[in-house]
């Protein structure tokens, strides 16, 4: 009797506490199973976004901006002359043939149709004209601007006209329109991140031709030839810029100076793989590059040492320096017209 | 022997000793659970999106076979001869006011079907002329389309029909090369175009015959070309087109392979047993081909994304378009930077994932880190792309630069 009444008593007791003990087990166990979910999922995110995460905008740094994707040019004759700024940018020596004396564009330098920060893009340059410039002394308007690329960028005085378009061309008013669209909603005057090219410090090492003909052999030569002349295609079509030579930019242009060079290809340069040369090497490329000769600059009058002194004071360039026996700003000699294909 | 025996418990089952589960198990367990759980939810979810996308680009897709004639223009020509038609000096002819395009509808629909090498004069300018055929890439209906544009804006006007541009493809059927420059098209075709400079083929070498020899039925008990690449260099899945390659990016690419530096074990013994006589002789032969294009989408790869990377780019991931260095229609830039157009997608997509993983980067190489920034949907969508475009042009050995 005894022994049947505690049995019950036994086995209800028993089944209580395996009954608290597995709701205890189970509490335990989706609590921890639920913990170790969260944690793992935030552990993940950590490291699944950490690299993704850009930066937040600088308070007071210069602003970031990105110009209207291609799609978006407007219809209607405002949209026509965009297009046609566009076509002149990128096809300069057809478009604006009897202005070019030589076998660049304005693409080649701004680079992605002029959209590319760290390449001068055209975006950051709209928002900051009219400006001063020590280049010409004066208050140079858009126009005045692009006025000066054609006399030196584009070496306009080996083109068919033998000068830039003329005052009030509507070339001129084309490619303003191209570069006004491409500056939709960019503040005027504020200092825009990627404007211009990079601003690249000169190694304590400076820079030299010798290193930098290593480097451009190594880096360079492949796309743009080791007579830096540039490559076409089968048509015959200008893909990579002459460098140096009667087809290149003259001594006047601003490319001629070696920090804008400098500057350039460590942003750009190898097209695709920017900033993976040191500056150093960067400084060496241009030093190389710089050091060849190019059409002479259109505003001397005198001598080379003459308009060293009148124009290309102060400037970080070979121009006017004797490089292997040769005077470095003589001009080069073979008329670009003639060798055009 | 026998208390042995009964000492043996006979109904012994082995069991464990019954112990509680670790917490710890259950933890894993149920965190395992809810991951499994949230990583289903992820996926049919990215199921839909992916459902969506192949919808959407089934509309684009169908949307480029109804494509008008002057979107056609914008997406096929205007890479060469400009979106106002203008052409590039020196290099592209123009077409407002090209006698071919004021000629008689057979002209436009003619050189659009076959293409053009050999030198051509357009408004006093004379030409290189190079022109990919398009008759392997564009139906007639699109063709059809296309020179009705061109005609519409740059010539006479006028309706050219489907039925016209499928008379007009009979009737040149048999025709397995591109029309010779403006002289064959305008004594063959139309003799309203006038005088056009003369065609002057190019010479053949003796080595021309060794390397067909090569090509077709291999060297010394070897593998020939053709065993894997196709009897007219047209490649095939996973292996490339050579038809149009330029001669000088093929001979290199040989030689690379023969010493290895660039591995390849299947080419590696193949590159090993030619001259240096041999590799420049099938260069020139693989470059002469016209081999229309049998490359399709195949990786279903967003073309429309594949077209923006090709011409555009994309800043965001610092990717510069393919044209940007590979021409402006992908043709290639001879002698290091081959032609892209028409290529296998396979190995297009195949290649640019190898060129990904190379970690020791060739000097003056930039296309590992390019591919490197290239996702794999990026890669089908380039890929599947260049399949759409027409094959870059052949060059005669004079051409060899």
């Amino acid at each position: 009797m005894n022994d049947r009444k505690q049995q019950p008593a036994t086995d209800e007791g028993a089944r209580d506490q395996i009954h608290g003990r597995v709701a205890r087990t189970s509490i335990y166990a989706l609590t921890g199973g639920v913990l170790l979910f969260v944690f793992a999922v935030l552990v993940r995110d950590e490291f699944h976004f950490r690299g993704q995460e850009s930066a937040p905008p600088e308070a007071s740094g210069p602003l970031s901006f990105t110009p209207p994707p291609m799609s978006k040019i407007p219809d209607g004759p405002a949209g026509t002359s965009i297009r046609h700024g566009m076509a002149i940018f990128e096809n300069t020596g057809t478009e604006a043939k009897p202005f070019v004396g030589n076998q660049l564009a304005c693409r080649s330098c701004h680079l992605d149709a002029g959209r590319k920060a760290d390449s001068a893009p055209m975006w950051a340059a709209w928002v900051s004209y009219p400006q001063y410039r020590a280049k010409n002394k004066k208050m140079n308007t858009m126009e005045d601007r692009l006025n000066g690329c054609f006399s030196y960028s584009m070496n306009a005085q080996g083109s068919p006209s033998g000068g830039p378009p003329p005052k009030g061309d509507p070339i001129y008013a084309d490619l303003e329109a191209y570069f006004h669209w491409l500056a939709s909603n960019a503040p005027t005057g504020a200092k825009l991140k990627g404007a211009g090219f990079l601003k690249l410090k000169l190694p304590q090492s400076g820079y030299d031709r010798d290193r930098g003909r290593a480097v451009y052999a190594q880096h360079c030569a492949s796309c743009h030839g080791d007579d830096g002349q540039g490559r076409t295609d089968i048509n015959g079509r200008q893909v990579f810029p002459p460098l140096w030579g009667p087809r290149s930019y003259n001594w006047g242009a601003g490319m001629a100076q070696l920090n804008n060079a400098a500057g350039f290809i460590k942003a750009n340069m190898p097209l695709g793989a920017g900033n993976t040369l040191t500056d150093q090497q960067a400084w060496d490329a241009a030093a190389w590059i710089d050091s060849q000769e190019r059409p002479k600059d259109p505003r001397q009058k005198g001598t080379v040492a003459e308009n060293v002194v009148a124009f290309h004071s102060g400037e970080k360039t070979f121009y006017g320096k004797t490089v292997d026996g040769h005077l470095l700003g003589s001009g080069t000699e073979v008329p670009v017209q003639a060798s055009r294909r | 022997m026998t208390t042995d025996r009964e000492s043996v418990d006979e109904a012994f089952e082995p069991y464990e000793p019954k112990r509680r589960v670790p917490l710890p198990v259950y933890w894993v367990a149920i965190a395992l659970a809810l991951w499994g759980a949230l990583t289903l939810l992820r996926d049919s979810s990215a199921d839909r999106t992916g459902a969506k996308q192949r919808i959407a680009e089934a509309t684009t897709l169908e949307r480029r076979q109804t494509a008008t004639g002057s979107a056609l223009f914008a997406e096929r020509c205007a890479t060469c001869h400009q979106a106002d038609g203008t052409g590039v000096d020196g290099a592209i002819p123009p077409l407002a006011g090209s006698p071919f395009v004021g000629a008689s509808p057979g002209v436009i629909v003619q050189i659009l079907l076959h293409g053009i090498e050999g030198p051509i004069s357009v408004n006093g300018s004379d030409f290189d002329g190079h022109m990919p055929a398009f008759g392997s890439v564009l139906d007639d209906d699109q063709l059809a389309r296309l020179a009705t544009s061109v005609r519409g804006t740059w010539g006479p006007g006028g309706s050219i029909s489907p039925g016209f541009v499928a008379t007009e493809r009979a009737r040149t059927a048999q025709r397995t090369s591109p029309w010779h420059g403006g002289d064959e098209i305008a004594t063959t075709l139309d003799r309203t175009i006038g005088v056009q400079p003369a065609y002057l083929p190019a010479p053949r070498s003796p080595d021309d015959l060794t390397a067909q020899s090569i090509a077709s039925i291999g060297k010394a008990g070897g593998w020939s070309c053709a065993s894997c690449h196709g009897s007219h260099g047209e490649g095939r899945d996973g292996v490339p087109r050579l038809a149009g390659l330029s001669p000088d990016y093929i001979a290199r690419q040989l030689l690379a392979f023969t010493d290895g530096s660039r591995p390849n074990d299947i080419m590696r013994p193949v590159a090993q047993q030619l001259t240096a006589a041999d590799r420049v002789a099938l260069g020139r032969l693989f470059a002469s081909l016209a081999t229309p294009s049998s490359s399709h989408p195949a990786l279903e790869g967003d073309v429309a994304r594949g077209a923006e990377l090709a011409l555009q780019g994309d800043d965001r991931r610092n990717l510069p378009s393919c044209f940007s260095c590979h021409g402006p229609s992908g043709f290639g830039v001879s002698p290091n930077i081959p032609s892209i157009a028409a290529q296998r997608p396979s190995y297009t997509a195949g290649r640019l994932a190898a060129l990904a993983r190379l970690t020791s980067r060739q000097p003056g190489s930039i296309m590992p880190a390019i591919a490197g920034r290239l996702s794999d949907a990026d890669r089908r969508a380039v890929a599947d792309y260049l399949a759409t475009l027409p094959p870059s042009p052949a060059t005669s050995s004079k051409d060899a630069r």
